[in-house]
């Protein structure tokens, strides 16, 4: 084919591949379609604050109510061991009277 | 001064839908297919505005995206193993504009049985007037490949466009 026929081709071809109109209603699908999306991104990303939120105050209150346990655990093994101290210390206290009772006795005894 | 240009989607829809159809519509051949590519690219444009920096950018990027969709629909419909090439003008029930000339109105259906790379190649030339170098960067292919798909697909394109002349001149003429 000659240059005069290959040029005339390629006009054909342009001219056959001209661009075509969009459907119509196409720009309105995806007007829709995008504020559909729009509309569900912020939904989600609604639902992942709200969800970190509860998290961060499930972990607060556990938090608190794991302290509270601590604490009071502390409390009460204070509370034990001075029981278990004063208990000793009555215990000393009459082992002394004793001990004292005792001596008098032998003291009474060589005399 | 030049002041910052700020992107408006309903415009650069209005601006640019026939462009990104008819790439989709002329790499499928198939009219419903490329409305659903066109819609997927522009609602992809919609989650990408703000990269989006000049008119001249938002062109760029809806043809490469329209190309490298139109790419995928076609993968998968072969994936499928569906019948690809559908007779252009029976397509939807839609028939081609009569052209000025009887090989006009053949070219589109006769482009759809290009291979899929010298189809693309042919799209970007003859519908968008791109140059090779542009084609090349659009398609995110080397040069020299660009050039060898136009030139294989405009010779094969130009060998079936002289069967179906000629199949054309003999059925109208007996």
């Amino acid at each position: 084919m000659d240059d005069f026929e290959r040029d005339d081709f390629e006009r054909e071809l342009k001219q056959a591949f001209e661009r075509r109109p969009a459907p119509p209603g196409l720009k309105r699908k995806v007007m829709q379609q995008r504020s559909r999306q729009r509309t569900e991104r912020l939904r989600i990303r609604r639902v992942v604050w709200e969800r970190l939120a509860a998290c961060l105050v499930l972990a607060g209150v556990l938090g608190g109510a794991y302290t509270w346990h601590d604490r009071e655990e502390r409390r009460k093994g204070e509370a034990a061991r001075e029981q278990v101290m004063t208990a000793l210390r009555i215990t000393n206290h009459a082992l002394n009277q004793v001990k004292t009772q005792l001596a008098e006795h032998d003291r009474d005894r060589q005399e | 001064m030049a002041h910052e240009w700020q992107p408006d989607f309903e415009q650069l829809v209005d601006e640019h839908q026939s462009m990104v159809f008819s790439l989709a519509l002329r790499m499928t051949g198939d009219r419903g297919l490329a409305e659903e590519i066109a819609q997927d690219v522009f609602l992809e444009l919609d989650r990408n505005m703000g990269k989006i920096d000049s008119p001249l950018h938002a062109l760029y990027w809806l043809r490469r995206v329209a190309m490298s969709r139109s790419a995928d629909a076609l993968r998968r419909r072969k994936v499928r193993g569906m019948d690809l090439w559908v007779e252009f003008e029976e397509s939807h029930g839609v028939r081609l504009e009569q052209k000025s000339s009887p090989l006009g109105s053949r070219l589109e259906g006769l482009l759809s049985t290009l291979p899929e790379p010298q189809r693309a190649a042919l799209v970007l030339r003859y519908q968008e007037d791109l140059t090779p170098e542009e084609i090349a960067a659009t398609l995110d292919a080397p040069l020299a490949t660009v050039k060898s798909h136009l030139q294989r697909g405009l010779k094969l394109l130009r060998a079936k466009a002289e069967d179906s002349l000629k199949e054309f001149v003999r059925v109208r003429n007996s």
